[in-house]
């Protein structure tokens, strides 16, 4: 038992993967598709903050904390971070692709939207 | 001659592109298309000298000065050796040819078009060079960004957006599939930097390492379009730009599977890259599927560029297969026939683009004999077909037999070959298809089918009569350095001290961590003329015979007709390729599921 | 593939997807046991290489700054992607002036806009002590630039934002980045070494280069979502057809 509370917090973040990736592959709405995109992103953030904590673990910043006090890991927020920004704005790239294709196409569901097709 | 710092590469386009982008409303044509040629031609100047300077040894770079405190590495690094320096000068290349093909051309996009393609040629120089496993996603993050919006570029059409949009969606789930990777890895050894990791994990080959690689790998697979990662690939291809599909199919696709090497052997050297490996025969397994699938839609295809792309696709697999072999020879077959296809095929995209500018079209059956007169036009293409046909001496051959001759195993070698001729023939055989129909007036149309009839709009504003030398250019260029590696002898001996020092995991780490290191050139294998050049001819005359049956089916009696199954529309494969971002998406689930299954299961 | 078949191979992988993750998880080190060192390494080195608080603004800006760059870069180029898509010179061009807000509105939004912008400059250039920083600090400054479009109009809006010195000022904080970051060599540094006065530990103006660079990156952000922040409004303004 105590082993599964040892991996639980990880398997929640495969299971939102997994959420996420299932809003895509059923999607019937472009948005939506962006959507479920942004869900498989908050995975990675599970993922790697619960990778750097540590229990009874402080906030890395001390400015009203001393140096030498155990923290969590700063490295997997500072990654984080940057996969938030990075991520931020390739949904704003992606949600103005379906704005773009809805003024072209009159249409936003993934099935009509097909002229690639073959 | 001094070896500039590794950091200009990235920062000197960066700026340029912030200039060009932020004073886009005040400056003329000529001179965004000025600024733009000069900053990559200086680009390429600063990649070759680095290339040059790595030849003995590896250039470690720390940003920020901060050095490894003991074994623990603070700060970020590169570590450029030739094949990561080769591969930036590549990048370089194209782009400038880029530049000088569309020079005042691409109007549709606009002011932003050259900006957009300095951070792309910046994003692939990072990505070639780093040692650091977070900085190269966030290269791959940077080098998608910019290719999404250059992939929809051309935005008065919906076509273009959905080819964007599928694209942004598969790569940006593989972006999260590396993500959980390095999130994997780093939670295990506790450090980021490759060298470092590839330390501690050692021979390491657990679980952990299993799914870990798994998850990186399908990642930079997706980019490198593997089946069953690759449906993305050709809906991008068949909208983009001229000057972006060249640099899609020249090398952002290879750089997937050079990131895959980079990571297996710094990091996993001594576990997953093991000979006779579980994770060698996925690759080999995988390369395979993708040779014959991209084979046979790339000659199922009537959209010139989507030909390309698929043709592409089937290389790809083929590089895949001296990725997995592995050897330093198969390596160094692996870069020759890199660097000959990315040549050969931008030529042929070049070509295409002429095409395009001067025929508007780029649907066989609407280009049927409407390229009588253009003969130069006509010797470009066929040249182009020619050297995917891997015929002497243009340099697919040599690296096909660099790599053939890697194999020890009698069954592999005949299996490799094999492959290799039927890629050789299939995309031959296609683009000799087109080159016949197109130019010659051959035979009849050819079969219509749905992706045909995508509509681009032309690069330039109408139908040109003219065709500027500037856009010869880069063509003729393109197919003639593609014979490079079997015409100039230095080229050879080049390639294998790459490939070896690739391969050398613990003169990367050694290097990183500033101890001495003991490095012997070896000497270079030589190839066989004759049987590359026989091997060549046998593919040159079967992909001739595919094309003529495909042309002439109607001067056939009717039970030798096959051809028309061939390329005709009731391909079943080509269901597959749905244009649905949930299917691609589900496809690259199976394909990481069929990745990582196998590299639990092989033995 | 049919919505049908879809499901049913999604389920297939998933399950596979679930065995692969399982696991993996399983060998990793238990939650809430991080074994370091990287991280350990930077949580008590940083205060006194840096001379700063906030060890997350360190990384980001200093350990890790080339790191941001690209981050900063990709946000540079989304934001042409969306202009390249979306931005029409043409559209909107006829919108007049849009109904009056009520006094009691206009004041709250002038109010509130004081208070944001003071909010946003101090998260900005107090990254290096608290958790905030550029990024932070310049959302929530282009976030209080929606408020003019609250108080006023769509028009007032506009001419603010689509003016091309936001642009100039968006590419202007992302080459910045670089510049600080190539202005090392001067000193014969490698690139985005640190070489300005670190200062005192805990003052506005300590950690040298990274309050610079929280700056640029800052401009950058604000600029950046400022026009993401206008083109979008565009396209609900042309949609719902307010003014006109």
């Amino acid at each position: 038992m105590s082993q599964i509370a040892h991996i639980f917090p990880f398997l929640v973040a495969g299971w939102v993967f997994l959420c996420g990736l299932y809003g895509i592959a059923t999607s019937r709405h472009l948005v939506h598709t962006v959507i479920s995109l942004a869900v498989v992103q908050t995975s990675t953030y599970v993922l790697l903050l619960n990778i750097g904590f540590r229990t009874g673990g402080a906030a890395p910043v001390f400015a009203d904390i001393s140096p030498g006090i155990t923290t969590v890991d700063p490295i997997v927020q500072a990654l984080m971070l940057t996969d938030v920004v990075v991520e931020a704005t390739v949904m704003a790239l992606l949600l103005a692709m379906v704005v773009k294709a809805y003024e072209k196409a009159g249409t936003l569901s993934p099935d009509d939207l097909r002229l690639m097709r073959g | 001659m001094i070896t500039p710092s590794p950091a200009l590469p990235i920062a000197v386009p960066l700026v340029a592109a912030a200039f060009l982008a932020g004073l886009r409303k005040f400056l003329r044509r000529w001179l965004a298309d000025l600024i733009a040629t000069a900053t990559a031609a200086a680009n390429l100047w600063l990649c070759a000298a680095l290339l040059r300077g790595s030849w003995h040894s590896n250039i470690v770079y720390w940003f920020g000065n901060w050095f490894p405190r003991g074994r623990i590495v603070v700060g970020i690094g590169f570590e450029v050796d030739p094949v990561g320096a080769g591969l930036a000068t590549l990048a370089c290349l194209l782009t400038l040819l880029g530049f000088i093909y569309s020079w005042r051309i691409t109007d549709s996009g606009r002011d932003l078009f050259q900006p957009l393609m300095l951070i792309f040629m910046a994003a692939m120089c990072g990505f070639a060079m780093t040692a650091d496993l977070f900085n190269l996603f966030v290269f791959f993050e940077l080098m998608s960004t910019a290719a999404f919006a250059l992939c929809g570029l051309k935005t008065h059409e919906p076509a273009p957006l959905q080819g964007a949009f599928n694209f942004a969606v598969t790569n940006t789930v593989g972006a999260f599939l590396i993500l959980t990777g390095i999130a994997l890895v780093y939670a295990v050894t506790g450090a980021l930097n490759m060298a470092q990791i590839g330390f501690l994990l050692g021979s390491r080959h657990d679980l952990l390492v299993i799914a870990a690689a798994a998850f990186l790998c399908s990642g930079f697979l997706i980019k490198a379009a593997i089946a069953p990662f690759h449906f993305w690939l050709p809906d991008a291809h068949s909208v983009a730009p001229t000057p972006v599909c060249v640099l899609f199919s020249g090398l952002m696709v290879e750089l997937g599977a050079f990131a895959v090497l980079r990571m297996t052997s710094v990091m996993f050297g001594q576990s997953l890259l093991q000979p006779h490996s579980a994770f060698r025969s996925t690759l080999l397994l995988l390369g395979s599927l993708t040779v014959v699938w991209g084979g046979l839609m790339c000659f199922a295809e009537h959209h010139l560029k989507r030909v390309l792309a698929f043709s592409t696709i089937s290389h790809g697999g083929a590089m895949l297969l001296g990725v997995a072999i592995g050897t330093p020879a198969a390596i160094t077959g692996w870069l020759t026939y890199l660097f000959a296809h990315a040549m050969a095929k931008a030529g042929l995209f070049f070509t295409a683009g002429i095409l395009l500018h001067r025929l508007q079209s780029m649907s066989e059956p609407q280009l049927f004999k409407r390229g009588r007169s253009l003969r130069f036009t006509a010797a470009l293409w066929l040249l182009g077909g020619i050297a995917l046909a891997a015929l002497p001496p243009f340099g697919l051959s040599n690296g096909e037999d660099l790599i053939e001759s890697a194999t020890h195993a009698h069954a592999l070698h005949l299996w490799v070959t094999l492959m290799f001729f039927f890629t050789s023939a299939m995309t031959g055989a296609a683009v000799l298809r087109v080159g016949m129909r197109v130019f010659f007036g051959l035979g009849d149309a050819g079969p219509a089918d749905r992706a045909a009839q995508i509509d681009e709009a032309p690069d330039g504003p109408e139908e040109q009569h003219r065709i500027p030398a500037r856009m010869f250019l880069p063509a003729a260029l393109c197919i003639a350095l593609s014979a490079a590696p079997a015409c100039i002898p230095g080229f050879g001996r080049w390639f294998f001290n790459a490939a070896h020092r690739f391969l050398a995991q613990s003169l990367y780490i050694a290097r990183i961590y500033a101890q001495p290191t003991h490095y012997v050139l070896p000497s270079a294998p030589h190839s066989d003329l004759g049987s590359t050049l026989m091997h060549g001819a046998i593919a040159v005359v079967c992909a001739l015979l595919l094309a003529s049956w495909a042309v002439f089916h109607l001067a056939l009696p009717r039970g030798f007709r096959g051809a028309t199954h061939l390329e005709g529309p009731m391909f079943p494969l080509r269901k597959l390729q749905s244009g649905h971002p949930g299917d691609y998406v589900v496809w690259c689930m199976v394909g990481f599921v069929l990745l990582g299954g196998c590299l639990f299961l092989l033995p | 593939m049919s919505g049908a078949w879809r499901i049913r191979i999604f389920f297939l992988a998933a399950a596979g997807f679930a065995c692969l993750y399982f696991l993996a998880v399983r060998n990793l080190p238990p939650w809430g046991h991080y074994r370091g060192p990287y991280g350990d390494v930077m949580a008590t080195s940083s205060v006194f290489q840096r001379h700063t608080t906030d060890v997350v603004n360190a990384i980001d800006y200093d350990y890790r700054g080339f790191d941001t760059l690209g981050e900063e870069f990709i946000l540079f180029t989304s934001v042409l992607g969306v202009m390249l898509l979306l931005r029409d010179p043409e559209k909107n061009k006829g919108i007049s002036r849009t109904g009056n807000m009520g006094q009691a509105t206009r004041f709250g939004a002038a109010g509130s806009y004081a208070a944001l912008l003071v909010f946003g400059l101090y998260m900005t250039t107090h990254g290096q002590l608290t958790p905030g920083g550029g990024f932070q600090g310049g959302v929530i400054l282009a976030t209080a630039s929606m408020l003019i479009y609250i108080a006023e109009d769509f028009r007032v809006f506009k001419r603010i934002t689509s003016h091309p010195i936001v642009e100039a000022l968006d590419a202007l904080g992302a080459a910045g980045y670089a510049a600080i970051g190539l202005s090392a060599f001067l000193f014969s540094a490698p690139f985005l070494t640190n070489w300005m006065p670190l200062g005192k530990t805990g003052d506005v103006f300590s950690s040298g280069t990274i309050a610079a660079i929280s700056a640029c990156v800052g401009l950058e952000v604000t600029a950046a979502f400022l026009m993401l922040g206008y083109t979008y409004l565009e396209e609900i303004v042309s949609e719902t057809g307010e003014g006109g």
